[in-house]
């Protein structure tokens, strides 16, 4: 045989699949890979008040992680996708070694902050079985599931744009089948229980292992349970091994620009006694594109926005929808305010406009007030999306003085701004050197708070959001004197305006907002990507 | 569930998102699986990684796996496997797969493809000319555990009887040799004597240098399925995950092990816990061992070992009056510079109390690799196929006349030893290497020097699943091999089970079987009517059975791979005659006849040497090595392919260090510290833990910058490499303002 006819042939060979010929097995000879779980079951379906949980024995659990990849085999998850994850706990007291393997999945909460925190009700907790199940094609990506879960469960996927996330099996269940990891687990640690679904509630302290969050958040169900004691000091194999959040940027233009815009809308009802109608103008258009080029950029976040409009679903419970519905207003109302001012004008310019909208212009210091309103409202409810995660890095007072502090900033610096514009132009202005001086002692007071709290917060390791400061000094080193820089170029531009002739004091006030809105961009990121999530143990 | 028009506009509960995840009953037993991932067929074959060797059942449409889950009827693994067995198909879909074969132009360094003639007639070409200009030893090939048994015959027999080489070796020299050494030494051949049913059985399991819960989840298992709440016993320095369920654990100083069992085995004899009917009837050597030991006093072996006196006794006790005893060692007793005489110290304690050859007992080794018992057999390397050796002139004709082949062409010697043969390609005696399946440049110890030895050949063939390992990069030649699913054949396990591996895969592009790749080389050479027999894989199996006939591994009672795939596996031996069921899980020994011609078993034993290179003022630490967790295999070269095996294991390396020494040394936790030997250096994040001992460190085995550290010691028997323990130091990596720490990755 030539070299050629038998490579072909070995080619061929290769090539066929003989296996189904010469070995495939039939259906009646084999075992039911699924029967012999039961066990590991309830003996009956829950009751009423009773629901599904995981239970997990950490004395069985010696670290193969087998659950991980059959949950990922048997519910053909995508590649990257995993619904069970594995960590570590151990202790650092001398000669007592500890170490310990946890297997953790969705702990179907009793009181789940990610269906709370659903704008569309992607989440529901079936009535009969407790599983808190997603409803995979009402989901829009907003992605606040993630920020809401303190246990890193529901899974954002990039190319399919929704979360998901462990479902405990309820397909299988159903058919009084084992869930996955339960079928998967080589010495049967993991087990589904039958619990209360109104325990008394766990207390502040209370939480299911070492470094996982208090219980009395969401009160999750699984149970962790050990005849060997967890030692005291017994903490996650990551602790301190802090990971930077994904940056949203989206939502920081989004961030950025909404408390511009509130901030100046805020401003306006005090200037329309002071003002020319054409300044009213140009100010209410500027705020007008900045908060709907913010609301523009926040759908650009949503992985499916066709589906937001059904965000009117989540207002019992989730400050998205609330954020949703504000902002609604909000943007109704700054329509109606920069109508008005546009009626204002209109004598002056003349403009084939229906008689009905003429009626308009008097009117514009109501609807400036009322936007100053809704934008005041519309911060404080982006400010309770991120409060009510209870991450340690978002609590109320930091985030409120960060987007208060922005809304005062940017709006009376955006306000001085286009005022220095007009006044360029030749229209007479009074009051800028008044709102130059508001924004500088904001920005500078701004600057000094966040400094002193992250040298703060830095030094003390017992402070929940100690990690952000760590976070901070160790992947944004020269973040202090980059915003440094922007804070003293920004006052020095706007000082100098102060002095300035009209024309050149206009572009140095646009330096200066250029420097104060990079500044605030870049605060916004660390808001991201610094704020470390809570976790379940995790690996070294 | 409410399907009202209005309901369904506001809630979304169907649609082709939510369709992806939904299960339906997936037949073959499967239960509810994805409708997309629907089988029309399944079948069964063993995997791949591991020496378990458990059942894997594949899911086919049209012959080709597209899922996997582990086989119930399988008598192994029940219905379970470890994340590798899981995820085995993924390392199959990874796009560095070598799909031709690969030639390197030695002035550009770049690689190019080629055809098959045309790198068979390279290879031949330059093989030829090694050997016509410098003989039948200057060329060797270095194999693995890793392919199937037909597979590795073929590749001695062509290498050794076709092309007329003299040396070569398989990465199980690094897992395996010594309890292949220890137990031709002490039972008369190479044979672990037990089933895992013994692991059901046992009253007192004694683990050495073993981690079974990491490295082996599923023998686990079936400890974990013992019902006669036995002691569980580790000695290990770490407080490993076996550790940590055992009921005893002692963390005995690192390479003390043969002074330990040494200890051990005089307080047996002091307190009288000797089964002496059984060491009379069926030993030789208890006397003098007896004697050999009255230097082993509990107040030395306390000293040495660190273990107290009264600790000492507490296992002696254990050992000798708890009933069935099973002793069970893996790398860490056969990765030392004396681990063939640890592995027999172990083998002497099952002896002199008399547990061997019944349910629950056993002096036995777990292996490392799929088929490391498939290579001690048939690798054709330190043994002639067969278990049969080289240096005798029977065996060598029995061989040649089973192949029809003329016995002259059988060597009258062994092969060097893998470290020899490193050792003459560095004087230049061997020009020629050709690796198969195994990742020499990541894995050997200290392969800081590996590099430039290998620079030194004339031409490197690197036969392998993937052009990407670091070995294959520096080849002159890579020729692409189909991997285990993509071909037939058989993997011999730890418990001397021969299981059934299944083409269910189609291999990538022009990759072909390693077994084809022999019949091509063959070819090439001219020598293919020396093979003509080994047509298929199947017909190779018929050839391996009647090497097996009377040898005490014969299994020439196994008819085909049906009658393999119809029994579940059948352990060896099974002569021809005996029952086509035979009992699913078989022992040795139950007759307390060993293989030496006087049947008695060798009580083998020498004092133990100091270790190679013990912690000093400048290298203070010593540093064990291992596995780092279930989800990692070998150098990674397949368990990295998968995302989700990577997920279940840090990306970077780690390195464990107990809390006081990293308070000392200043380094916080996850910190990045410098590691280093008189060999090399490497850098991986503290991982600080009491699981590890003071002034030891732990490194995982998986990543390349490990065995840069590791000191080449070798075990004078066995030629085993002492991966175990080198003496290092630990600093702390300052790191740059800014810079990113190794471990803390950035998310999103």
């Amino acid at each position: 045989m030539s070299d050629s006819t038998l490579l072909e042939e070995l080619l061929r060979e290769q090539h066929t699949l003989s296996a189904v010929e010469r070995f495939s097995r039939v259906h009646d000879r084999l075992t039911d890979r699924t029967g012999s779980f039961t066990q590991l079951l309830p003996a009956a379906p829950p009751i009423p008040g009773q629901q599904y949980a995981f239970a997990v024995n950490l004395d069985l659990c010696t670290g193969c992680k087998a659950c991980v990849t059959a949950c990922h085999s048997l519910n053909g998850l995508d590649p990257l996708e995993n619904w069970r994850d594995t960590g570590l706990l151990r202790s650092l007291t001398p000669d007592q070694p500890y170490q310990q393997t946890v297997t953790t999945a969705c702990h179907h909460c009793l009181d789940p902050a990610c269906l709370n925190g659903c704008p569309v009700q992607a989440y529901e907790k079936d009535a009969s079985t407790g599983v808190v199940r997603h409803l995979d094609d009402q989901c829009i990506g907003c992605q606040y599931c993630v920020l809401k879960c303190p246990y890193d469960v529901p899974k954002y996927s990039e190319h399919r744009g929704i979360v998901r996330k462990c479902d405990l099996c309820s397909q299988r269940l159903a058919v009084g089948e084992a869930p996955a990891c339960v079928q998967a687990c080589p010495s049967s640690a993991i087990t589904i229980q039958l619990v209360d679904r109104h325990p008394p509630k766990p207390g502040p302290s209370e939480a299911m292992l070492p470094g996982a969050f208090p219980s009395d958040y969401t009160q999750p169900t699984t149970r962790y349970f050990s005849e060997r004691p967890i030692p005291p000091d017994a903490l996650p194999a990551d602790a301190g091994a802090h990971r930077l959040e994904s940056a949203h940027f989206p939502l920081v233009v989004m961030l950025v620009l909404t408390q511009l815009a509130a901030g100046m809308f805020a401003f306006l009802p005090f200037l329309v006694s002071l003002l020319s109608p054409q300044a009213l103008l140009a100010l209410a258009s500027c705020a007008f594109l900045a908060l709907h080029a913010g609301l523009a950029a926040s759908v650009l976040h949503l992985g499916r926005p066709l589906g937001a409009w059904r965000f009117f679903l989540g207002l019992r419970t989730s400050w998205m929808s609330r954020e949703i519905l504000v902002f609604g207003a909000f943007s109704g109302s700054t329509t109606l305010t920069l109508a008005a001012a546009i009626a204002a004008l209109e004598p002056a310019l003349k403009l084939p406009f229906p008689a009905v909208f003429k009626t308009l212009g008097p009117h514009l210091l109501l609807f400036s007030s009322a936007s100053a309103l809704l934008g005041v409202l519309s911060v404080g409810a982006s400010a309770m999306i991120y409060i009510d995660t209870r991450r340690p890095a978002w609590s109320a007072g930091p985030t409120s003085v960060r987007f208060f502090g922005s809304l005062l900033l940017l709006g009376t610096a955006t306000t001085a701004t286009v005022l220095s514009g007009l006044a360029a132009a030749g229209i007479a202005i009074p009051a800028i050197p008044a709102i130059i001086a508001v924004a500088m002692v904001v920005r500078l007071g701004l600057w000094t708070w966040e400094t002193q709290r992250n040298a703060r917060l830095l030094r003390d390791p017992g402070h929940p959001a100690h990690g952000t400061a760590r976070l901070l000094r160790k992947y944004y080193s020269w973040s202090p004197r980059l915003r440094l820089l922007l804070v003293l170029g920004a006052t020095t531009l706007a000082l100098a305006s102060l002095s300035a002739a009209p024309k050149l004091a206009a572009a140095l006030q646009a330096l200066s907002l250029l420097f104060t809105l990079c500044a605030q961009l870049l605060d916004r990121t660390l808001f991201f990507t610094t704020a470390a999530a809570p976790r379940m143990p995790g690996r070294p | 569930m409410n399907s009202h028009p209005v309901s369904t506009l506001f809630h979304r509960r169907h649609g082709p998102i939510t369709e992806d995840l939904v299960l339906q009953p997936g037949n073959f037993g499967l239960g509810q699986i994805p409708a997309r991932l629907q089988p029309d067929a399944t079948t069964t074959l063993v995997c791949g990684f591991c020496s378990t060797g458990c059942g894997l059942k594949a899911h086919l449409r049209e012959g080709s796996a597209i899922n996997l889950t582990p086989d119930p009827d399988y008598p192994v693994n029940l219905g379970m496997a470890c994340p590798k067995g899981w995820e085995a198909l993924a390392p199959l879909d990874a796009p560095d797969r070598a799909t031709t074969p690969l030639l390197r132009d030695r002035l550009t360094g770049a690689f190019s493809p080629v055809s098959w003639e045309t790198a068979a007639e390279r290879f031949c070409g330059e093989f030829r000319r090694i050997r016509e200009t410098h003989g039948p030893e200057a060329a060797a090939f270095l194999s693995t555990g890793q392919i199937v048994t037909e597979e590795m015959a073929l590749l001695g027999a062509l290498f050794k009887f076709g092309m007329g080489f003299v040396h070569c070796d398989s990465n199980t020299r690094q897992c395996m040799a010594t309890s292949a050494t220890a137990y031709k030494e002490s039972f008369g051949f190479d044979a672990p004597p037990f089933a895992y049913s013994d692991f059901e059985q046992s009253d007192v399991l004694v683990f050495v240098g073993a981690n079974p819960c990491i490295a082996h989840p599923i023998m686990w298992q079936r400890v974990l399925r013992n019902p006669r709440k036995p002691q569980i016993i580790v000695v290990d320095p770490r407080a490993t995950e076996t550790a940590m369920a055992a009921t005893q654990h002692y963390a005995i100083r690192p390479r003390s092990d043969l002074l330990f069992l040494y200890g051990i085995a005089h307080l047996l004899f002091a307190n009288g816990w000797i089964d002496a009917g059984f060491v009379e009837a069926h030993t030789v050597g208890a006397d003098a061992f007896r004697s050999f030991l009255a230097d082993y006093t509990p107040d030395r072996v306390a000293e040495g070992t660190g273990i107290p006196r009264e600790r000492l006794l507490q296992l002696a006790r254990t050992i000798g009056t708890g009933g069935r005893v099973s002793f069970w060692w893996t790398m860490g007793v056969n990765q030392g510079h004396e681990s063939t005489r640890t592995a027999q110290a172990l083998i002497n304690l099952a002896l002199l109390t008399g547990n061997i050859g019944k349910p629950g007992t056993g002096a036995n080794s777990i292996t490392g690799q799929c088929n490391a018992m498939g290579s001690r057999l048939f690798g054709n390397v330190t043994s002639l196929l067969g278990g049969h050796e080289f240096t005798h002139p029977e065996h060598r004709a029995k061989v040649a006349s089973i192949l029809q082949i003329d016995p002259s062409l059988i060597p009258s010697q062994a092969s060097r030893a893998y470290d020899q043969i490193l050792e003459d390609i560095d004087s230049g005696k061997i020009r020629a290497l050709w690796v198969i399946a195994t990742n020499s440049v990541h894995s050997w110890i200290n392969h800081g020097r590996l590099r430039s030895i290998l620079a030194k050949l004339d031409f490197l063939v690197v036969q392998d699943l993937y052009h990407s390992t670091e070995t294959a990069q520096i080849a002159d030649l890579i020729l692409p091999a189909a991997g285990w699913g993509e071909k037939e054949g058989t993997f011999i396990n730890s418990e001397r089970r021969i299981g059934l591996v299944k083409k269910v895969r189609h291999a990538p592009g022009q990759a072909l079987a390693d077994f084809q790749i022999f019949r091509l080389l063959a070819h090439a050479w001219g020598c293919q009517d020396l093979f003509k027999a080994w047509s298929s894989p199947e017909a190779a199996f018929q050839i391996l059975k009647r090497l097996s006939q009377g040898q005490p591994c014969d299994f020439s009672g196994i008819r085909d791979y049906a009658h393999l795939d119809a029994a579940g596996g059948i352990q060896w031996p099974l002569p021809e005659g005996s029952p086509s069921a035979p009992e699913p899980e078989r022992r040795l020994f139950e007759d307390g006849r060993f293989f030496f011609p006087d049947q008695r078993a060798r009580m083998v034993f020498e004092a133990p040497r100091p270790e190679p290179e013990p912690p000093d003022a400048d290298y203070p630490f010593v540093l064990l090595t291992g596995r780092g967790s279930s989800a990692q295999w070998h150098t990674l070269s397949r368990t990295s392919k998968s995302a989700c095996l990577r997920s279940l294991a840090p990306e970077h390396p780690w390195i464990e260090i107990h809390p006081e020494d990293a308070e000392h040394l200043g380094i916080s936790p996850h910190a990045a510290v410098c590691i280093r030997s008189r060999r090399g250096a490497t850098t991986a994040a503290a991982f600080v833990t009491n699981t590890v001992q003071r002034g030891q460190v732990f490194l995982p085995m998986h990543f390349p910058g490990v065995n840069q550290l590791t000191f080449p010691a070798f075990d004078p028997y066995s030629r085993q490499p002492s991966y175990k323990s080198c003496a290092v130091s630990v600093i702390p990596v300052t790191p740059q303002p800014g810079s990113r720490g190794v471990g803390e990755t950035p998310r999103g």
